[in-house]
């Protein structure tokens, strides 16, 4: 046991030049597919709150593709968009609107009835509504759904190596290929490491900005 | 009242679905004036006051706001020109007391100095201390909540004010200190007011004028004193047995004073005979400068005399101008007697209220 850690261990200080190379590269496609998606998903999500039919249907859809495998999506996307990060990026998207639009909707509709009738009887705007009282009293929510986007996302990245994106997964996959567990883990541990990090500064992010607009606990 | 017409409502209704929520009311509220709307739960009081901020479009009747058509007017103007105090409370949770209260001056985006100013000197008029401003809603009692929302609907110093039961969320003993407040905040800021409530004894207390509403429709406007007199059941019930002595409350001695009555000066000639005496036992004594000194037995006089100053009676009990009729009667009852002199505070003598005037004030 000991031997096969200390065996692992030098593998990984050999290759741990292309370990840093691929963990950038993952860090930049799942930031780039959790703010493509949060981007998209949080303005949909603001129209349809306020459409509750087409809302439903929206959340559906995004239901329905959200359950779609990612090796299918990226195959259907591989016609369109060719290879490398495009495809990647578009399958994260397309996987993080359902839990930001979800929650995005079920944030702004749990805001208090009495605050927004306070805010237009004082004679706010719809926007002023929407950026100063509706939006900041619904970012804990929101803010939840993007992180739960942020896990998932870092370990749907893995399935981008398949079309020549780049990232972590290209260790776990040729690591499969060759039945090398060393390969595999080199892989996975950087990932595993990534979520959780990833999750814990969302997290203080989220603080940070509770407590500047005041939405604390 | 002779004050210009601030809030004008003519034949106003407002259907939900087939449903008639308010039906074809109509009042008028003049400047300075606090208009009180009170009913049962549902009866369509907070519908009716968000119509004038058009919270709540209308589906027939015309509103007017200083004399302007609210349809015509831009929404977003109209209602920051009029201070809110909703239902409620609903103070926005995520933003602290100074922000709260300075929300309107944020809308209108006008400097951060100015709101914090605006903040600091309207806490202190609530009753508030200054170090609030810093706390958020959820730090705050109900009541402490309650008078924060008051605050912020006199952010922007509006002329007009509706206030959806701003005291409903406390209990009886601060929701008599934050009327007085509000009545003597109201002496310096003379407000245009509409307020509602579904507390009888608050609408006594607080209406220049009081509208009753039911299912949907106004059923009679007045004074306290107009309301009490009232003839139909609904309103007699709704106002419930106690109503008169809840009416006598809100109403000065002043309005029942006699002021036609025997004085006369000390060391004066005085004829008990004398037409203006008819009818009267006692006079009343005053010095010089009117200050009271007592009464005397018009009876116990012989003929015209100087009056004697060992026959002065002091003056029973008194009560100041500024009192109560409830307090006076009570004053009466106590001490046996069928009228107490109102002296103001100087000590100038100023007539008396007796049970009679205070029955012929009833009647009418
Ligand atoms: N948005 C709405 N849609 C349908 N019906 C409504 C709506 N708002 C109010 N109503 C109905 O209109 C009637 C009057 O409501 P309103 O809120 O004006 O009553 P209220 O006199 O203020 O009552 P309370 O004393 O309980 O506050 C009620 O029967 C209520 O159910
Ligand atoms: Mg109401």
């Amino acid at each position: 046991m000991a031997e096969s850690i200390l065996s692992f261990l030098s593998y990984f200080w050999v290759i741990r030049g292309q370990v840093a190379e691929l963990t950038l590269q993952h860090t930049l496609l799942s930031l780039a597919g959790v703010l493509a998606g949060t981007l998209t998903a949080v303005p949909l999500g603001i129209f349809i709150s306020r459409r509750p039919k087409i809302g439903s249907y929206v959340i559906d859809i995004a239901g329905m593709l959200y359950t779609i495998p990612s090796l299918a999506i990226l195959g259907f996307l591989l016609p369109f968009l060719g290879l490398g990060w495009l495809p990647t990026i578009v399958a994260l998207t397309i996987y993080s609107w359902l839990p930001v639009l979800r929650n995005t909707c079920a944030g702004l509709l749990g805001v208090d009835p009495a605050a927004k009738e306070a805010a237009l009887g004082m004679g706010a705007t719809s926007s002023q509504l929407l950026f100063r009282v509706e939006l900041p009293m619904a970012f804990p929510i929101i803010m939840a759904g993007i992180r739960t986007v942020a896990v998932l996302t870092v370990g749907i990245t893995t399935m981008g190596a398949l079309v020549a994106a780049g990232g972590l997964g290209n260790l776990i996959f040729t690591g499969i290929s060759m039945m090398d567990n060393r390969m595999i883990l080199a892989g996975t541990i950087p990932v595993s490491l990534l979520a959780v990090l990833l999750d814990k500064l969302l997290g203080i992010l989220e603080h940070k900005a509770s407590l500047k607009m005041g939405v604390r606990g | 009242m002779t004050g210009r017409v601030e809030v004008e409502l003519q034949n106003v209704s407002k259907f939900y679905g087939e449903d008639k929520v308010v039906d074809e009311v109509s009042f008028q509220v003049k400047q300075g004036e606090i208009f009180v709307l009170i009913g049962p739960s549902g009866c369509g009081k907070t519908t009716t006051l968000k119509m004038i901020n058009q919270l709540v479009p209308h589906t027939s009747g015309s509103i007017f706001v200083r004399g302007k058509d609210v349809t015509e007017l831009d929404t977003v103007e109209l209602r920051r020109s009029i201070g809110y105090v909703i239902q409620y409370i609903g103070l926005l949770p995520h933003l602290t007391i100074q922000d709260n209260i300075a929300f309107v001056l944020q809308l209108k985006k006008c400097p951060k100095k100015k709101q914090r100013e605006r903040a600091m000197e309207l806490i202190e008029t609530v009753g508030l201390p200054l170090s609030y401003l810093e706390r958020y809603p959820r730090e705050l009692s109900g009541g402490q909540q309650q008078r924060v929302g008051v605050a912020r609907a006199l952010a922007a110093d509006p002329e007009i004010l509706l206030m959806d039961e701003p005291f409903g969320a406390v209990d009886p003993v601060t929701r008599e200190q934050l009327q007085n407040e509000l009545l003597r905040l109201q002496e310096t800021i003379r407000k245009t007011i509409v307020f509602v409530t579904h507390d009888i004894q608050e609408a006594f207390k607080m209406g220049d004028r009081i509208g009753i509403m039911r299912g949907g429709k106004l059923v009679t406007i007045g004074t306290a004193m107009d309301i009490v007199k009232e003839r139909d059941d609904f309103v007699r019930s709704f106002i419930g047995q106690g109503a008169v002595f809840s009416a006598l409350d809100t109403i000065p001695v002043t309005r029942a004073l006699i002021r036609d009555l025997p004085v006369v000066k000390k060391e004066a000639l005085v004829d008990p005979a004398q037409p203006a005496f008819k009818g009267w036992d006692y006079a009343f004594v005053v010095d010089d400068r009117g200050q009271s000194l007592g009464y005397i037995s018009l009876a116990e006089m012989e003929g015209p005399q100087k009056i004697d100053p060992d026959k002065v009676e002091p003056l029973p009990s008194s009560c100041l101008p500024g009192d109560s009729l409830k307090k006076a009667l009570e004053e009466m009852l106590w001490g046996s007697r069928a009228w107490l002199p109102v002296v103001s505070e100087e000590g100038s003598f100023l007539g008396i209220v007796s049970f009679q005037s205070c029955a012929s004030l009833l009647a009418g």
